[in-house]
């Protein structure tokens, strides 16, 4: 008996395990998802001169209001139009928060500790959180809805626009660290300095880049509901519709992980008193991918959003253009003539 | 199928959508571009024109400021202004005067109610909750000041129903202060951010003579450059002695009508500022009918700063003829007129708002803008649904 505890404990802190399902994985990333929409809500709240989520479990300021919320929508019915294309409607949220959450499994969270490594883990995660928004469309058009035909098309526009620069920057970091293995990465940041003084440039690209790919505002075109709707998600309810609507926060999640690691010296320094245990990396990595999310939402408070054509503009002729430079200013970096 | 109909989709915004209001939009759109848009309005119409054949006249106070939301002193005004001149009478000082602050009261807050809903309408939710908010502010005066939140009923023919509460000056400077703090905050969340800027510059230009022929009204009108307002073409009440400017921009443009909007809120508080230090002393309510009251309740008044309405005001019966009255509400010039038959009741009331005035402005500026700009001309020109249908 003991040994089928022992294995099963083995089995479940085994790092391909434990990586994909509990932390970066599945489980923490819905850990992440129910407390930062709840911070997104707190903070404009704040902004706004108003409670924002209070009532469910006072004492923490409402804290799991977000895992009220999904109760309601587990139990909630799913209401699936007639004339909707019946296997994309379903099918599309759960690919769609699957491959958001999926490329968790490609990035490690210590020297040592990670599901798989890779040379080209930094490909992988990006390849695959490049695939989500593809559903986005599927999901527009599966649903028999103009709003959400349209923001389908929203979508389809926006990510080529954005997805490039954003492979462009990311390699502009590749070049700079001469690879594409993400804890290699880290290793030459603790060396030299984290990459947002090395190349500044790529690590305010990313991050704007970030929002707009998670479409947060100001560059929350696709679900514009004063225009659209809700976008590709009109037409859902119940748990479809939370799947929707989780799949964002948990691609912000991903690139916050990522642009920790790219340009925030990953899970160094660990303090003294967390160095050592196997936990210490890993909650040094989530803090702060958590100082990221928690920018990218506070703009909300901040910004109105912007029309299509002014974010496509955007993108096409200030961001590519942005991640061009910052390729070379990595070079510059390389060479010595930056520090 | 011809080629234009390949390209061309058909939108229908509303009424069940979130930025619609009470009314569907018909749009056609080519890609991203809208090729034409129809307002489908009269969603919310309540027959206030009819219904007010079968009531005395002062019963119909309340029911024409209920259609214009946020600002009800200003239809009211403009009922009780036909009214009066169909009877031949003129409210005293004192109550023009109040009723020009209750006026100036309600522009403040109505545009702060059409500056909330532009913002959410671009997605500034933060522009939203704080407009909202603050318009609390102006609510909570008029409270004390009619005893109603929204809907006040405080002027009747002849008069006002209440006289200014004590103190009422020193927490109205608070309030005002308070509000000028504000404005710079709105600056900087809302007008200046450079999202809404990029969102509203040059978006659905209204050119000058274009806004002349179509006959649009108040700030709209305005914004296009034309400075036309009831309040010094034809003043009314205290107008003719308050000092204030009339805010036109050249632009035209989305952005201007928001700026005209912001300015007018500016005059305001200079208006109710001048108006609470020049209030002149006197009755509120006209002579006629205040030798009507008895002593007792004379004495009753004078305690409690309020009116009690004689008998002669509840059944009005003014001679036969007709009267017009235009004054200038927050949204535009809106329009009495009052043809009485001798009866108690109206023969016919006419109540011709700003809004049905400004909302063939959606056809006429939203012709190959985006889609995004729906949203950002429908809450430049503060077209209220309800307004419109009456």
């Amino acid at each position: 008996m003991m040994q089928i505890i022992e294995w099963l404990m083995d089995l479940l802190l085994s790092p391909w395990v434990f990586v994909p399902l509990v932390y970066p994985g599945l489980i923490s990333a819905f850990a992440v998802l129910l407390f930062i929409i709840w911070l997104e809500r707190k903070i404009a709240a704040k902004v706004q001169m108003r409670y924002g989520p209070l009532y469910v479990l006072k004492q923490l300021g409402g804290v799991i209001q977000l895992v009220a919320d999904l109760l309601r929508y587990l139990f909630a019915e799913p209401i699936i139009p007639r004339e909707a294309d019946k296997i994309p409607f379903i099918f599309g949220p759960i690919l769609l928060f699957a491959s958001s959450y999926l490329s968790t499994v490609a990035i490690p969270v210590s020297y040592d500790f990670y599901a798989f490594r890779s040379d080209i883990s930094l490909l992988v995660v990006l390849g695959i959180t490049t695939l989500a928004p593809a559903f986005n469309l599927i999901i527009g058009w599966g649903s028999n809805n103009k709003f959400g035909l349209i923001g389908g098309l929203r979508e389809g526009y926006l990510i080529t626009a954005d997805e490039i620069p954003m492979f462009v920057t990311a390699l502009a970091m590749a070049i700079l660290y001469g690879t594409m293995d993400l804890v290699k990465m880290v290793e030459i940041q603790v060396d030299w300095a984290w990459g947002i003084l090395l190349n500044p440039l790529a690590a305010v690209t990313f991050f704007v880049l970030m929002l707009f790919s998670t479409s947060r505002f100001p560059f929350e075109i696709v679900e514009a509901d004063s225009e659209i709707v809700m976008g590709p998600f009109t037409e859902y309810s119940g748990i479809l519709y939370g799947l929707t609507m989780g799949a964002s926060y948990v691609k912000l999640y991903v690139l916050s992980l990522l642009f920790a690691i790219l340009f925030l010296g990953g899970w160094e320094p660990v303090p003294q008193f967390l160095s050592g245990t196997i936990l210490g990396p890993g909650l040094v990595l989530f803090a702060k991918a958590l100082v990221v999310m928690f920018l990218q939402v506070f703009m909300r408070s901040v910004y109105p959003r912007y029309r299509i054509d002014h974010a496509l503009r955007l993108a096409w002729h200030i961001l590519f253009p942005l991640s061009l430079v910052s390729v070379f200013v990595s070079f510059a970096a390389l060479t010595g003539w930056w520090l | 199928m011809s080629s234009r109909e390949e390209h061309i989709l058909e939108l229908l915004i509303g009424p069940q959508h979130p930025a619609s209001g009470h009314m569907r939009l018909v749009a056609e759109v080519d890609g991203d571009v809208v090729v034409s848009l129809k307002p489908d309005i009269g969603y919310v119409h309540r027959t206030v024109e009819k219904l007010a054949e079968t009531k005395n006249y002062i019963q119909i106070v309340p029911l024409v400021e209920r259609p214009p939301l946020a600002d009800t002193a200003n239809h009211n005004l403009g009922y009780v202004l036909a009214v009066e001149r169909l009877l031949g009478i003129e409210a005293p000082p004192r109550a023009q005067w109040l009723r020009t602050l209750l006026a100036e009261m309600n522009r403040i807050h109505s545009h702060l109610y059409g500056l909330g809903i532009h913002g959410i309408m671009l997605g500034s939710s933060t522009a939203f909750m704080w407009t909202f908010g603050d318009r609390e502010i102006m609510i909570e005066m008029a409270q004390r000041l009619t005893g109603a939140r929204l809907t006040y009923s405080y002027m009747i023919p002849g008069g006002v129903r209440r006289d200014l509460p004590p103190g009422f000056a020193e927490e109205m400077e608070k309030a005002l202060r308070y509000l000028e703090r504000r404005l710079p905050d709105y600056d900087k969340i809302f007008f200046s951010n450079p999202v809404t800027r990029a969102r509203l510059e040059g978006v659905g230009v209204l050119k000058k003579e274009d806004a002349i022929r179509l006959g649009i009204v108040g700030p709209n009108l305005r914004a296009s450059g034309v400075p036309y307002d009831i309040r010094k073409v034809e003043p009314y009440c205290a107008y003719p002695e308050l000092d204030f400017q009339v805010v036109t921009r050249e632009e035209g443009d989305s952005m201007a009508r928001l700026l005209v909007r912001v300015g007018e809120i500016k005059e305001s508080i200079n208006m109710i500022r001048q108006i609470l230090k020049k209030l002149p002393d006197g009755p509120i309510l006209e002579e006629r009918y205040l030798k009507m009251i008895p002593p007792k309740w004379k004495d009753w008044m004078a305690e409690k700063g309020r009116i009690k309405i004689p008998a002669a005001l509840v059944s009005l019966k003014p001679p036969k003829g007709e009267a017009v009255a235009r004054v200038e509400a927050a949204r535009g010039e809106v329009v009495f007129y009052v043809v009485s038959d001798g009866s108690p009741k109206p023969y016919r009331l006419r109540m011709v708002t700003p809004s049905i005035r400004n909302v063939v402005l959606f056809e006429h500026l939203i012709r190959n803008c985006r889609v995004a700009d729906i949203p950002a001309i429908y809450g430049s020109i503060d077209y209220f649904p309800p307004e419109a249908d009456r």
